[in-house]
């Protein structure tokens, strides 16, 4: 595109300037002005919920808003919400304008991440050349963000290496979303020669957390945390990389440095509600409870405004609160929080929470009564659950004699997960706390043997040649496992066998995607993932 | 015995730069319409207004300089270095300073590697750039050099002037402020003590950026120079 081109391109853009300071608003609506903006397309909001509101009817092609808006919401709460809300589309750039670099700032969540910051003041020639790069980047990015969107990420990390050949100004970032897209699809050798291949000429912070990433999805912790405190070392205010390292020392069980980790980042950062809710869950774990009631009150606080705010945190700070011997405050936060959300997960796992706080208080009768009413709403339900949240669920129905019921809770987690050992290991654990150790021990290992038969059956029947019996023995053990990620892969495999001998057939070809999305979704770091997504696209 | 704790500046430092800031960009803003309508270059209200934005900028400068020490001291500064195309990165550090050269009649002259990408935080080396240019301003006679290009597998970034060069006091205590000595004589204090320091933040393979003070170049002035691995 041309100087002239984009300069007519900016001239006849929509513009909002959203700021609470009135000199501020006038200001940069000058700068507009004197950039050829015709003073008709420049509208200007004051706060949050009017930008919100000003978003609502009209699309603009760019944003100006600052970040910090007195109070309320923030700039990233805006666009967060903007976002979340389809009121803005890909093309709308987005700039934030800010009175200094701070790592709130530059380093929040990825949903919230804006085009570019630009440090006060802004100025004709700063904001000019600042579109067109924007520009640019979006021109670069619309095909692969589309592929992305309809989760076609072959074709995205295929866009990504077309690019990379003539767009020296955004290669880096090309390389990084490439990367990205390998890893989410099992391709994880391939990223990790990538990541190389870039700290081989560079030390590049990105490509590090990349191949601690990998490290971890291989779960060698070690060697991820290793290369994490290494990172966090050289480059202080990488805020992600914090977040991996507490993971990775949560999972070698070196529960105090995992803290240390958090404090760390909390202490660059403290306006991070995922951050805080981090320091949360863990404080929880390990009953260092009044700092887990501070970690999750400041969530909560924290994400009041923001579009993505979870009841996690309610639930997180009830479980604390009864456990720090307060149930009637517990139930009031589970209160609050069936007020501000809403759907079945939610009013699942806050019965679940509701029981545990009777049952821990000591009312073994209202934790009974609490434990039926959720035994009856999950017969009813249909809503994927966590495990970790399941096996809670479990351990009250278990503990309160809803018997039958908790068995059969953790039988199905058992076979969904017949080769997952924490997850075994988890439900042994709640079997014992609950007085059923052998018995539990007989069942896990029966649930697991029967889960094992039932995915080998349709396997061994599609070897015979019989795929017809073979897909309907693939269905019927879905319907009982529909989380088990081999036997989702397994099926794929044999159904795609089947198109290739006899014809494709779009109902099935839609059957064996969303199952292999299922399976990505819950173990991305699935390398069969990709081989059968390649293979479906040639049926298509 | 007095229990009252000790008045404490840093806790307002980065507090009160939102309304600073704002206050800024406000007045950045009047003076550049000011400018605008003042009409031909040589009016004496023509070179108040951009003595004005040159001070105005000053201000913007030291306060950025001064906030970025504090974070850096305290690990709370966002280091973040991305691809950068240099001869846009340039143009944009010159809009900074092209009002002022104009009104003073300085002319600008870029040398720049063509197609030439590298990685660095832009807002610091930005911040290292404009300061110098500024300074430059200052002392030259009608010219200032940008040059900008790899040597020896590093990016070296140098601003020129056809003035008559560093003393040797300044030569000297540029390399005390490279080492890191606190000193604190004059306002050259601060802008190469941030220079010294923002550039050492850009490592790359053992090697850490650097400034350095030279007199000679093009020119025949003053030389500052940044290197960044």
């Amino acid at each position: 595109m041309s100087v002239t081109d984009d300069n007519k391109l900016i001239a006849n853009s929509n513009y909002l300037v959203v700021d609470d300071f009135p000199g501020m608003r006038g200001t940069l609506s000058m700068v507009l002005r004197n950039c050829g903006v015709n003073p008709k397309n420049i509208d200007t909001a004051s706060n949050g919920s009017e930008a919100i509101k000003t978003l609502s009817r009209k699309k603009y092609d760019v944003v100006l808003c600052d970040f910090n808006l007195g109070d309320g919401k923030t700039g990233a709460h805006v666009l967060e919400e903007a976002k979340y809300r389809s009121l803005i589309g890909p093309s709308c750039c987005w700039i934030m304008v800010t009175a200094e670099k701070t790592t709130d700032t530059v380093m929040g969540s990825a949903e919230s991440q804006p085009d570019a910051y630009l440090i006060k003041p802004v100025t004709e020639a700063i904001l000019i050349s600042r579109l067109q790069k924007i520009r640019a980047k979006k021109e670069s990015f619309i095909e692969i963000d589309r592929a992305i969107a309809g989760r076609d990420y072959l074709q995205a990390i295929q866009l990504c290496d077309e690019r990379a050949i003539n767009d020296k100004a955004n290669a880096i970032e090309l390389l990084r979303v490439k990367c990205d897209l390998l890893t989410r699809t099992g391709q994880s050798d391939k990223a990790r020669a990538t990541y190389e291949n870039v700290l081989a000429s560079r030390d590049v912070p990105w490509a590090q957390l990349g191949l601690a990433r990998i490290h971890m999805l291989d779960e060698d912790f070690e060697s991820a945390a290793g290369l994490l405190e290494q990172l966090v070392d050289n480059n202080r205010s990488y805020l992600e990389a914090y977040d991996y390292l507490a993971e990775a020392h949560q999972a070698l069980g070196q529960n105090d440095k995992a803290e240390a980790t958090l404090e760390r980042a909390l202490a660059l950062s403290p306006n991070s509600h995922v951050r805080q809710r981090a320091m949360g869950d863990l404080s929880l774990k390990t009953g260092k409870l009044d700092r887990a009631e501070k970690a999750f009150r400041k969530t909560v606080t924290l994400a009041e405004h923001s579009v993505r705010k979870s009841p996690e945190a309610y639930l997180g700070l009830a479980k604390t609160v009864s456990a720090k011997s307060n149930p009637q405050e517990a139930l009031n936060v589970l209160e609050q929080m069936n007020k501000k959300f809403s759907g079945e997960e939610v009013r699942l796992k806050g019965k679940s929470v509701e029981g545990l706080i009777y049952h821990q208080s000591g009312n073994a009768e209202k934790a009974k009564e609490v434990a039926q009413e959720l035994s009856s709403m999950l017969e009813s339900s249909s809503t994927r659950i966590d495990s970790a949240a399941k096996r809670e669920m479990a351990e009250l129905l278990l503990a309160t004699g809803e018997h039958e019921k908790g068995l059969a809770l953790l039988q199905a987690e058992v076979m969904n997960n017949p080769e997952d050992k924490a997850n075994l290991a988890a439900v042994r654990e709640i079997f014992r706390k609950t007085g059923f150790e052998d018995q539990g021990a007989v069942l896990v290992e029966a649930s697991r043997k029967e889960a094992m038969d039932m995915m080998n059956a349709g396997t061994l029947l599609a070897k015979e040649g019989d795929f017809a019996q073979a897909i309907d023995k693939l269905r019927s053990a879905l319907e009982k496992m529909p989380a088990n990620v081999r036997l989702l892969l397994n099926s794929a495999h044999i159904m795609i066998t089947y198109m290739e001998k006899s014809g494709a057939n779009a109902d099935l070809i839609n059957e064996v995607r969303r199952n292999l999305l299922t399976a990505n979704q819950l173990a991305p770091a699935e390398q069969r993932f990709l081989l059968l997504m390649n293979r479906l696209k040639v049926l298509e | 015995m007095n229990t009252q704790p000790k008045p404490d500046a840093t806790l307002f430092l980065a507090s009160s730069v939102h309304d600073m800031k704002n206050s800024i960009s406000v007045m950045l803003g009047s003076v550049q319409r000011f400018l605008a309508q003042a009409g031909p270059e040589q009016t004496e209200f023509h070179r108040d207004m951009a003595q004005m934005l040159y001070e105005i900028q000053l201000i913007n400068g030291n306060l950025i300089q001064l906030l970025t020490l504090y974070k850096l001291g305290n690990d709370l500064y966002p280091f973040n270095a991305e691809t950068q195309e240099i001869a846009e990165f340039a143009h944009t550090a010159v809009s900074h300073v092209q009002p002022l050269l104009n009104s003073r009649g300085i002319r600008i002259e870029l040398d720049l590697e063509e197609n030439c990408y590298w990685e660095f935080d832009g807002d610091l080396v930005n911040g290292i750039i404009v300061n110098a240019m500024n300074n430059a301003a200052n002392y030259t006679r009608s010219t200032i050099h940008l040059g900008v290009a790899t040597v020896a597998g590093a990016l070296e970034i140098r601003v020129e002037d056809d003035g008559s060069g560093f003393p040797q006091r300044m030569l000297d205590e540029g390399l005390a402020a490279m080492r890191g000595v606190d000193f604190s004589t004059g306002s050259t204090g601060l802008g190469l003590y941030f220079a010294a320091v923002s550039a050492r933040l850009h490592r790359n393979r053992q090697e850490e950026g650097s400034i350095r003070l030279e007199n000679g170049g093009r020119l025949g002035g003053g030389c500052f120079i940044v290197r960044l691995p």
